[in-house]
């Protein structure tokens, strides 16, 4: 790939390649680009005289929920996480979007959705956007990537885990800037072997450093061993002190909920209670660390969804152990940062490595097993049932098992907010981030409130590697970035890197929405949304439980405005056919969820008193 | 009346009744799952040979209830309805026996308490030397009535709702157990050979049940055992006779194995020693008898089981030692009453 790098104040930007022996001129660079760009202390925290620039460690949770985290609420028990947090900072305002790739393609471009080839999923590309610039369902290549800019900019770079950005040999991690990669290929698979979910593509695809694996390594369990590859990436080219950059893109907690069984009964029960109650107690411990300001109203409950008080215990212990075995999928994987985090500290690399840890969306609510397989007869009912078939309760985690914790869990994950992954509430989009490390100058454990975007990491890392943002990419004007860096809030010198006035806006399978302080515009197809655009205030309505567009006609002008730039700026092609499409009929009528209605089934037994008791007279 | 509107959601199928109490597929899905596993663990109690099937003490949820139907042929030199197997020499016993039971279970102090009760009927006839005398007889009616009472000591606690079912795995399971004949079944003092004994007998024991890997029907697998103590008292009525017979040690073993959610089979070995009888005054030998088989066990219904098995003594090449082998075909019909319910309530919808 070809770049063409200037500065990010328009200087022409001196390109070198680094390498040990020149690691002395490296410093020299990145202290003369700072001189040069710095207006704060806190633009350069490579200028502070210290030898080496951070390494950064990206840890990525697939579908990871805004509440599950212990330091954000969730009683999911994750102290490596939360000592993340304690030592950094927790910030409660960050949106990704909707859906992973979509996410992950501007997490390592910068880059909107609409112009860097994932304005759609691959797997629901429409055919109005087939063939299509931006929307080639992989990263295309008039895009620049994190790790290709960090790796010319002296870093090593690596990665383990999911990628889902395309599956060529120029679309591979190693082609798009990964000097190291251990890579699943696919949105999701199993955690145990290489079986995938639908006849068509039945085999996960795997790279390993750009070759494409025939078979997984001995005892592979997906979270355990990405896990190893990093730390083993990091330790072979440790002796050459350059900083590192590693993607730890989890495949946890995405369903299939593959577990070992060791890690399957640390909740056994707790979650028999119900998910209402799950989320009032998530929400009540978010206010009293912070999280949440007091007065938080938590979103209505998705309207198909029972109240879990009314079924019975059976119901609930089924259902509940699906929650267990996220529960427990996630504290896996807070085992393996653990893991992680102690050899960075063995080698003494923890204090200078910039962790950032979030979600890629919000917590999956559908039910891909059976959309995928769920009607008989069809060949991936079939495949299924050869292949994943395990759905015995107590088979759950093992290999060919299938069990994800559906729409009632997912909005217990997303407490306080509406809605789950795949849609434009905050449900679907707002995500739990933490970083920590030198970049972090604000008092440790504490919350920021500004709001973020997955799409400012890049220019955040940029910042803090010294490297630049390239003009050009192969030949072409590189798209513009659209994030903004979080080196000042970072460092205590800002609340938020946006003012009043910029805003977000995100599309993804033709819904919409857009965020401009504390005022969020949202078009959503039936039934999930109303087909038409509605406003919410965030400041004191995080559920999106009050729709203002009516009393607030000024406010809806003003917003839409603001899509239509969006849409004229990136490109953005409504798709012709949705995900969404026929869901209306499928799913009951939506009618308000108001707890205690109908009275019928709510109303206990009446107990007479007792000094009025009689027996039947003869 | 109904309450419930189900309705298909195309993304998840999982939560989609509208609002009322009406339970999940999953959960309704769990009631079949509660049905499968109370006939699963509550099979085919006490039979001849002293044999207790495999996976008789797994436990189920408090209150459910099973009826075995089991039907044996078995052929030997000793009185197969005797648990004392006072051998015979030379003789040559046919049985064809029908044992009906009631077993239930109970919660006590947390831990399950399992009561069953089994009569045995059918003929045997026998062509057997008593006394250097050979002669032929049959023997119909009633066995001797035999109470079960077990408790469980180490294991799960008893299982009082659904989800303690759902959640059950033995792992490693101990229990006592006390069965007492009752002296009341058909009896002719006048010939050896009969379905009553005319004494009290009975034993102790200690069952144990090991999982082994995971508790996934299809999967599991568990080695069980039976260490016991049979107790006799004497019978004053034995052929113008008095016996008596000496404490009986048998150790039962099943290695069982499911080869898929419906179907299992076991390899069964049973091994008695003691129990010397003496009749008149003159003392036989102490048996010390090997017997090996095998159980097929198939989940018809959830409400009913069906087992086949075979099995034979191996150490039986002289003429004092236990002769006897048979096969066993076992139906089972295991109930309870939340379980019904559930599925009167779906055969409506």
């Amino acid at each position: 790939m070809h770049l063409k790098h200037v500065s990010d104040n328009g200087f022409p930007a001196l390109k070198m390649k680094i390498t040990a022996n020149n690691h002395l001129i490296r410093v020299a660079w990145v202290a003369a680009l700072v001189a040069t760009t710095a207006t704060s202390p806190a633009a350069s925290p490579s200028s502070a005289g210290t030898a080496k620039r951070p390494n950064i460690v990206i840890i990525l949770g697939d579908d990871l929920g805004f509440a599950d985290m212990g330091c954000f609420g969730g009683e999911i028990k994750t102290p490596n996480l939360d000592s993340l947090a304690q030592a950094g900072v927790r910030c409660t305002q960050f949106y990704t979007h909707a859906s992973c790739s979509p996410t992950r393609s501007m997490l390592l471009t910068g880059v909107d959705t609409h112009l860097n080839g994932l304005g759609n999923m691959d797997e629901w590309t429409a055919p109005n956007q087939w063939g299509v610039d931006g929307y080639e369902g992989y990263l295309n290549n008039r895009v620049a990537t994190l790790p290709q800019l960090l790796k010319d900019a002296g870093y090593h770079t690596y990665m383990a885990g999911k990628w889902h950005m395309g599956k060529a040999t120029n679309q591979i991690p190693a082609a798009r800037g990964f000097e190291r990669d251990f890579s699943l290929l696919d949105g999701a698979g199993s955690y145990w072997d290489m079986w995938n979910f639908t006849a068509a593509s039945p085999k996960s695809t795997f790279t390993e450093d750009g070759r494409y694996l025939k078979k997984l390594p001995r005892h592979y369990y997906a979270t355990k061993t990405y896990t190893d590859k990093i730390i083993g990436y990091i330790e072979a080219n440790r002796r050459y002190g350059k900083p590192f950059f590693a993607y730890v893109s989890h495949q946890a907690p995405h369903d299939p909920y593959h577990l070992p069984r060791d890690w399957r009964y640390r909740h056994v029960g707790e979650y028999d209670k119900g998910w209402d109650l799950v989320r009032k107690e998530r929400l009540k411990r978010q206010i009293e660390l912070g999280i949440m300001p007091a007065g938080t109203q938590l979103s209505e409950r998705m309207w198909f969804v029972p109240d879990a008080s009314l079924l019975a215990p059976a119901s609930r212990a089924i259902l509940g152990k699906k929650m267990e075995l996220y529960a427990g999928m996630v504290e896996n994987m807070d085992f393996h940062v653990g893991r992680l985090i102690a050899y960075l500290k063995k080698i003494g690399e923890y204090d200078n490595t910039i962790f950032i840890v979030f979600g890629d969306n919000g917590a999956e609510g559908t039910d891909l097993f059976k959309m995928i397989a769920g009607t008989p007869g069809t060949r991936d009912f079939l495949f299924a049932s050869i292949q994943w078939s395990q759905n015995n309760p107590n088979a759950w985690g093992d290999p060919h098992s299938y069990v994800g914790y559906g729409p009632a869990w997912a909005q217990v994950s997303m407490t306080p907010f509406s809605q789950y992954k795949g849609w434009l509430a905050e449900g679907g989009i707002r995500n739990a981030l933490i970083v920590s490390g030198p970049i972090v100058k604000r008092p440790k454990g504490s919350i920021n409130r500004g709001v973020m975007h997955v799409a400012d990491i890049v220019p955040t890392l940029l910042e803090v590697a010294g490297a630049s943002y390239p003009s050009t990419v192969n030949g072409q004007a590189a798209p513009p970035l659209r994030g903004k860096s979080w080196v000042r809030l970072l460092a205590g010198e800002e609340e938020s890197p946006r003012s009043g006035q910029d805003y977000l806006a995100w599309e993804i399978f033709g819904n919409r929405a857009v965020r401009q302080g504390d005022w969020k515009l949202r078009w959503q197809y039936k039934p999930y949304g109303t087909e038409q655009w509605e406003v919410f205030n965030l400041a004191d309505d995080v559920a999106e439980r009050r729709d203002l567009a009516s009393a607030q006609p000024d406010k809806v002008k003003a917003l839409l405005a603001l899509w239509d730039d969006y849409v004229r700026a990136n490109k953005v092609i409504l798709p012709s056919r949705v995900l969404s499409e026929g869901m209306v009929k499928k799913l009951p009528d939506r009618y308000p969820v108001e707890e205690g209605f109908p009275p019928l089934i709510y109303k206990r037994q009446f107990i007479p008193p007792t000094n009025m008791l009689a027996d039947p007279k003869p | 009346m109904s309450l419930i509107k189900r309705t298909t959601h195309p993304m998840n199928n999982e939560i989609n009744p509208q609002c009322s109490g009406d339970p999940p597929p999953s959960a309704a899905r769990s009631g079949r799952l509660a049905g499968a596993i109370i006939t699963l663990t509550i099979i085919c109690p006490m039979v001849a040979l002293g044999q207790i099937p495999p996976r008789f003490y797994w436990k189920s949820l408090s209150d459910a209830n099973a009826v075995p139907v089991i039907f044996q042929s078995l052929s030997g030199n000793a009185n197969p309805m005797d648990p004392a197997y006072v051998v015979s020499p030379g003789s040559s016993v046919d049985a064809n026996i029908l044992t009906v039971g009631y077993a239930k279970m109970l919660p006590l102090f947390d831990r399950t308490l399992t009561l069953a009760v089994l009569e045995p009927v059918g003929r045997i006839s026998s062509s057997t030397t008593f006394a250097g005398r050979t002669s032929p007889q049959d023997a119909n009616g009633f066995g001797d009535p035999m109470v079960e009472v077990g408790m469980n000591l180490v294991g799960p606690k008893a299982m009082k709702t659904i989800p303690d079912l759902l959640r059950y795995e033995p792992k490693l399971s101990l229990d006592v157990i006390v069965d007492v004949a009752f002296p009341i079944g058909s009896y002719d003092g006048s010939q050896p050979l009969n379905l009553g004994q005319n004494r009290w007998y009975g034993r102790l024991g200690a069952p144990i049940v090991w999982q082994i890997g995971p508790w996934v029907p299809g999967r599991r697998t568990t080695l069980e055992a039976l260490p016991s103590v049979w107790f006799f008292s004497e019978n004053s009525d034995y052929v113008g006779h008095t016996l008596s017979t000496d404490p009986m040690f048998q150790l039962e073993a099943h290695l069982t194995h499911d080869f898929t959610e419906r179907f299992w089979a076991s390899l069964d070995a049973t091994w008695i020693a003691g129990g010397k009888s003496t009749i008149g005054g003159v003392s036989g030998e102490s048996l010390n008898n090997f017997g090996v088989g095998f159980t097929l066990g198939y989940q018809i219904t959830d409400n009913l089981s069906l087992t086949a098995g075979y099995m034979a003594t191996v150490n039986d090449s002289a003429p004092t030692d236990l002769r006897m082998d048979g096969f066993r075909i076992s139906l089972t019909y295991g109930w309870h009453t939340i379980v019904e319910g559930q599925k009167r309530l779906k055969s409506e919808e």
